[in-house]
């Protein structure tokens, strides 16, 4: 009975790691692109040449992924790109891989989403676990995901390694919004034009002011170094002091006007005749925040970190 | 020439006061007390006296109630000068309390006094303990021998007991927020609110004499109307007195918008569950039903420092002691330094604390 009763368990966990193993958790369709896709199995260590720990809980994200050659730079699975215009975009990137020593990819898919997260959960997972990233130091990268799925298209930056370090809030809104009309209209090699021209742009001014005192760590995280916000400090600290001042001040002048009586209100003697409150109307007004917030490290299934811009629907 | 009156032991015929410890009136030559009762019967017999004396007397100045006025002390025969307002006052000779009854009768009587509690020694010593709690008081202001002057003074109230009724309109608004997925929404309701009603406030004061700063009086309130007795003069001995030289329908504005302030407050605080209110326009009406006129004790202390003068007061019921002090400069500023300093650390410690928090 016993050894019936572990057989069972063997059984069922057997059933279903081969369940969780054949779930692909994106079901892009990659067959519609010349993007040769290569076989992940155990014997090439599942296509993952970096240093990230691959185990049972994110196997499948590993294999949801397709595993490509990372020189191509340009992954058009959706097929919204000619092919004039795949040589032309991959030109202008490698341009930008010279220039900057960081790394840069285009990814088009159609894939069916409900949450704006799923999206930077694909483009974390393709950039982790494909070769990208030059000198697989820092996994250095930046990657542009044109989400093509008829129902609600999107399209945002994602950043790995130091190029984190180069993009705010406000340059990566400032990227996604020059490129939107673009996009929208789908005049795509106009739109990743632009997109690594500003992208070359704000490497050359540097590391956002933000992240003046960051620095990335091993597994691709923003850190802070510790500074003394001088301002912020100075700031709080005087006003701190001017309203403990005004109170002391306050303290020796004691005759003031007397404005109210209420200590000689009789309050029994108090008598509403009427007591009306008439609704009149309503406004309600809203705003959208989205799910998938821009700036700031997120962590991958691998356990690295990057950021992504917010993202646009359009 | 005026009516004037002294108090004097009964006994022995010395000077007499009244000693705000004992409630009683004190002789100080021969320790003997009387109440305030014993007293009328002596006052009614003086008075009858105080008629006599008149007669032989040459008047020296007229019933004349503008500028200053002459007065001859009934203890020792010296000239009393004193302004239109005084009522009670001292002979600069021989310290007797001095009272000019006719500023202290018909139109001018008082109905009401509540008695000096607390004696001169207190406000010494609430000026004194000025300094605590209060780190800018210069150092050497509440020196005792600063104080140039503390005199106990009789000052004339209206006391008014007012009817507020009318409509206060407002405008509000109700404020609810809620998410619906990556949707912030906002609603805001809003609405007129009506309230209409009356309300009554029972003795509201107002200083009825120029002399005395409305807001520094305004300050030394409350007093225990509780203690209110019956006026009776005895009771000014050893005390300044003033009489009113502010008509009660004059004095009523001031009652009239404390009291019109505070029912708009109140019809406000009435309008429950907004998240704002503001009132639009009002028909409120403030009528005064009864108005009595009453003596209430105060100490002023006159204090010089530095070459200026400082007034303060004392309600001289409840000790409440007020008046504005000077600021010590040099304090303030090494003051502002080393809260400037230490407020520095305590945000750099924050800074780093939030910093540490981020890296865990």
């Amino acid at each position: 009975m016993r050894k019936l009763r572990f057989f069972s368990v063997i059984v069922f966990f057997l059933f279903f790691s081969f369940n969780v193993s054949a779930l692909d958790i994106y079901n892009v369709d990659y067959s519609r692109s010349n993007v040769k896709v290569i076989d992940r199995s155990e014997s090439n260590k599942w296509g993952v040449n970096k240093h990230w720990n691959i185990n049972s809980g994110n196997i499948n994200n590993v294999k949801s992924v397709p595993y490509v050659d990372s020189d191509l730079k340009v992954y058009d699975f959706a097929d919204i790109l000619t092919d004039t215009e795949e040589k032309q975009i991959y030109n202008k990137i490698q341009n930008f891989i010279e220039h900057t020593n960081i790394d840069m990819v285009f990814v088009s898919i159609d894939m069916p989403y409900s949450y704006d997260s799923k999206n930077e959960d694909f483009a974390a997972d393709f950039y982790d676990y494909n070769d990208f990233g030059l000198n697989f130091d820092k996994y250095n990268g930046i990657l542009l995901l044109r989400n093509n799925y008829s129902s609600d298209r999107y399209y945002d930056i994602y950043t790995f390694g130091d190029a984190q370090l180069y993009f705010d809030q406000g340059r990566y809104d400032n990227i996604l919004d020059g490129i939107y009309s673009d996009f929208t209209s789908k005049r795509y090699l106009d739109g990743i034009s632009k997109f690594v021209s500003d992208c070359t742009y704000y490497y050359d001014k540097g590391y956002a002011s933000k992240y003046g005192h960051a620095y990335i760590d091993d597994d691709g995280f923003i850190q802070y170094n510790y500074y003394v916000p001088i301002i912020p400090c100075l700031g709080g600290s005087l006003f701190i002091t001017l309203i403990i001042m005004l109170i002391l001040v306050k303290k020796n002048k004691m005759v003031r006007k007397a404005t109210t009586a209420s200590e000689y209100l009789d309050k029994g003697t108090i008598n509403y005749t009427e007591h009306l409150d008439q609704f009149t109307h309503s406004h309600t007004t809203h705003y959208t925040v989205s799910s998938s917030s821009g700036g700031g490290s997120h962590g991958g299934s691998s356990g690295g970190g990057h950021s992504s811009g917010g993202g646009r629907h359009g | 020439m005026g009516k004037v009156l002294d108090n004097k032991c009964p006994s022995c015929g010395a000077a007499i006061h009244f000693k705000p410890e004992l409630g009683k009136f004190k002789c100080d030559y021969c320790d003997s007390e009387f109440s305030a009762e014993e007293l009328k019967d002596m006052d009614k017999l003086k008075e009858e006296e105080i008629k006599e004396t008149e007669k032989n007397k040459d008047n020296k100045s007229s019933d004349n109630y503008s500028n200053y006025v002459n007065y001859n002390c009934p203890d020792c025969g010296a000239e009393i000068i004193a302004d239109e307002n005084t009522a009670a006052t001292f002979c600069v000779y021989c310290g007797n309390t001095s009272i000019i009854k006719n500023r202290l009768s018909g139109e001018f009587a008082p109905k009401y006094i509540i008695p000096f509690k607390m004696e001169k020694k207190k406000a010494i010593d609430a000026f004194k303990s000025l300094r605590k709690g209060r780190p800018l008081v210069p150092k050497s202001f509440v020196s005792e021998k600063n104080i140039e002057k503390i005199t106990g003074v009789y000052i004339p109230f209206w006391l008014y007991d007012v009817n507020v009724s009318g409509t206060v309109n407002a405008k509000a608004t109700k404020v609810k927020s809620w998410s619906v997925g990556d949707t912030r929404y906002t609603k805001t309701d809003y609405y007129n609110v009506v309230r209409s009603g009356s309300m009554a406030y029972h003795r509201v004061p107002v200083d009825g004499s120029t002399r005395f700063n409305n807001d520094m009086m305004n300050s030394i309130e409350p007093f225990d109307y509780g203690k209110l007795i019956d006026y009776n003069h005895a009771y000014l001995s050893g005390f300044l007195a003033e009489k009113y030289d502010v008509s009660k329908e004059d004095a009523f504005t001031d009652a009239k918008t404390r009291t019109l302030n505070s029912t708009k407050d109140q019809m406000l605080s009435s309008m429950i569950g907004y998240s704002s209110k503001t009132i639009t326009s009002n028909n409120l009406e403030s009528v005064s039903n009864e108005t009595e006129y009453v003596l209430l004790p105060v100490w002023m202390v006159n204090v010089k420092y530095k070459d200026k003068f400082y007034l303060f007061a004392m309600n001289g019921e409840s000790g409440k002691f007020i008046g504005n002090i000077p600021l010590d400069k040099k304090k303030a500023l090494v003051m502002t330094f080393v809260v400037l300093i230490i407020s520095f650390l305590i945000c750099v410690g924050i800074s780093y604390l939030i910093y540490c928090g981020g890296r865990a």
